[in-house]
């Protein structure tokens, strides 16, 4: 096998350029490129990445405020139901005073009115009662009213018991005199009457006086400072007036009752 | 047709040019032209070199071949890569294009002749120790070749020369005796099965670059990291 020695070298000299050549023309650009490219996808996944991160950062941040907005609206709206139970306590606070107050006012009415009903009945009962008694007694046994009232007084003048004539006698010391007091004019057959039984069984040294009072309205009163001894149809009106109101609260009482029972039932 | 002869058909015997001691034959001339086509092709795609997102064609294919090429040798060399990268890189692309042209008729590779093979191979033979003097400092590197003893330094130089002898002949005989086989089976059957051969031989060609690049990195990997792995040895 034939070497030419001088091709030999040569090929080794023609290697040696060709791989300075190569290195200058193809691998060093062509590394170089291919770093370049590596750096800017680094550089383009750093990016990436740190923008992933500050998105991760921005969502956490967003939903932390997201979580301390619904905490305030939770606090506010706890805030707002609180105050607006409050106030809702408040005005039916008020309110209810404002009803008792006018429920009392209203009562207070009611009774004024029914007090003075009630004095007005009382009143004009006994005006009528004593006059349907003196006209019953005129009718029936032709006797005054007046007398026979007299004579009522002069039984229980009689009937006094032996302390209550001492206690009657003491609250008459003072003065000696004794007020009888009635609605009307006291004929003056039935104050002889009086006169006399006073003197004979109580003292004689009294003085009788006779006043018309209209507080005293039906019957008559004979009074001392302390003491007295009455006959009225005040007892009849009493039990009168007890039987009326009875009556009145029990037709109060049903109207009510259906009122309710209606309201239940709407 | 006569079958041609091994000195008939080896491009040095084809001289162009002689004057003197200069001999210009075809081995040279086939060489100058693919040196030509690799600078040229090199100057075209590295002319408009692209880092962004879009390349050239001619940039994307030079890319996945220099790519491959530095990804091989760093498995071997497993560091400094680019520091080797030129050399190995540059008889791997060398080789390989003398062998893929070996298509176009009437074109002879260089690679076929034993003193194209036998100056790569002695360019391997001094690269070596080049490599691994500047490596590990040239005492430690005439150290190897006293390991374990210095009874073994006859079988070291033995084996370098060997070596040398073995990658130049091997890239010869396959690529010469291709040539032949070719030639041959031409004389045997023109028709069709030589353009088998011919596909054949185009893997043969990028093989044997293949394997001529690997050896040599290999060899030169073996003399630069002996010395890294010696103390290791020893620990372990």
């Amino acid at each position: 096998m034939h070497i030419d020695w001088f091709v030999f070298f040569a090929q080794i000299v023609n290697f040696l350029i060709l791989v300075y050549l190569l290195k200058k023309l193809l691998y060093g650009r062509i590394l170089d490129a291919m770093d370049a490219r590596e750096a800017k996808i680094n550089a383009t996944f750093d990016e990436a990445e740190k923008s992933r991160e500050d998105a991760q950062l921005a969502a956490a941040e967003s939903e932390k405020k997201l979580q301390s907005l619904n905490e305030e609206y939770e606090t506010l709206q706890n805030k707002a139901r609180t105050d607006a139970e409050a106030y809702h306590k408040d005005l039916m606070d008020s309110a209810r005073q404002e009803v008792e107050k006018i429920q009392a006012r209203w009562v207070q009415t009611v009774n004024a009115e029914r007090d003075a009903f009630l004095h007005d009945l009382r009143r004009l009962a006994g005006v009528q009662i004593y006059a349907i008694a003196r006209r019953v007694l005129k009718d029936l046994a032709d006797e005054d009213l007046e007398e026979k009232i007299a004579t009522v007084m002069v039984t229980r003048i009689q009937d006094l018991k032996d302390d209550e004539k001492t206690k009657f006698m003491e609250s008459l010391k003072e003065g000696n005199r004794l007020i009888v007091q009635s609605a009307y004019e006291m004929p003056p057959g039935a104050r002889k009457k009086l006169d006399d039984v006073v003197k004979r069984f109580i003292a004689a040294d009294i003085e009788v006086e006779y006043e018309r009072s209209p507080e005293v309205m039906t019957g008559f009163e004979m009074k001392t400072d302390g003491h007295k001894i009455a006959w009225s149809v005040n007892d009849y009106l009493n039990t009168l007036e007890e039987n009326f109101i009875e009556a009145l609260y029990a037709e109060s009482r049903e109207k009510e009752e259906i009122q309710s029972k209606e309201g239940a039932l709407a | 047709m006569e079958i041609v002869a091994i000195d008939q058909i080896s491009p040095d015997q084809v001289i162009l040019f002689q004057l003197g001691f200069i001999t210009i034959n075809a081995t040279l001339m086939y060489t100058w032209l693919v040196m030509a086509i690799l600078v040229i092709v090199s100057i075209l795609v590295t002319r408009r070199l692209s880092s962004g997102r879009t390349l050239s064609r001619g940039q994307n294919v030079m890319e996945v071949i220099v790519g491959g090429i530095l990804k091989e040798i760093s498995e071997i060399s497993r560091e400094r890569a680019k520091h080797y990268f030129p050399f190995i890189a540059t008889l791997f692309l060398f080789i390989a294009l003398s062998n893929v042209l070996t298509f176009i008729p009437g074109y002879v590779a260089p690679t076929s002749s034993l003193t194209t093979t036998g100056s790569l191979a002695v360019c391997v033979f001094f690269a070596v120790p080049i490599f691994g003097i500047s490596s590990q400092g040239i005492l430690e590197y005439l150290k190897e070749y006293f390991r374990p003893n210095f009874l073994f330094f006859p079988f070291h130089v033995m084996g370098e020369l060997s070596r040398t002898l073995a990658l130049a002949v091997r890239l010869f005989g396959n690529l010469m005796s291709h040539e032949k086989v070719v030639a041959i089976l031409l004389a045997v059957t023109p028709l069709l099965f030589p353009i088998v051969m011919q596909v054949l031989g185009l893997l043969i060609g990028i093989i044997q670059a293949y394997i001529f690049s690997i050896l040599a990195m290999v060899y030169i990997a073996s003399a630069t990291q002996s010395h890294e792995e010696h103390p290791q040895h020893a620990q372990s």
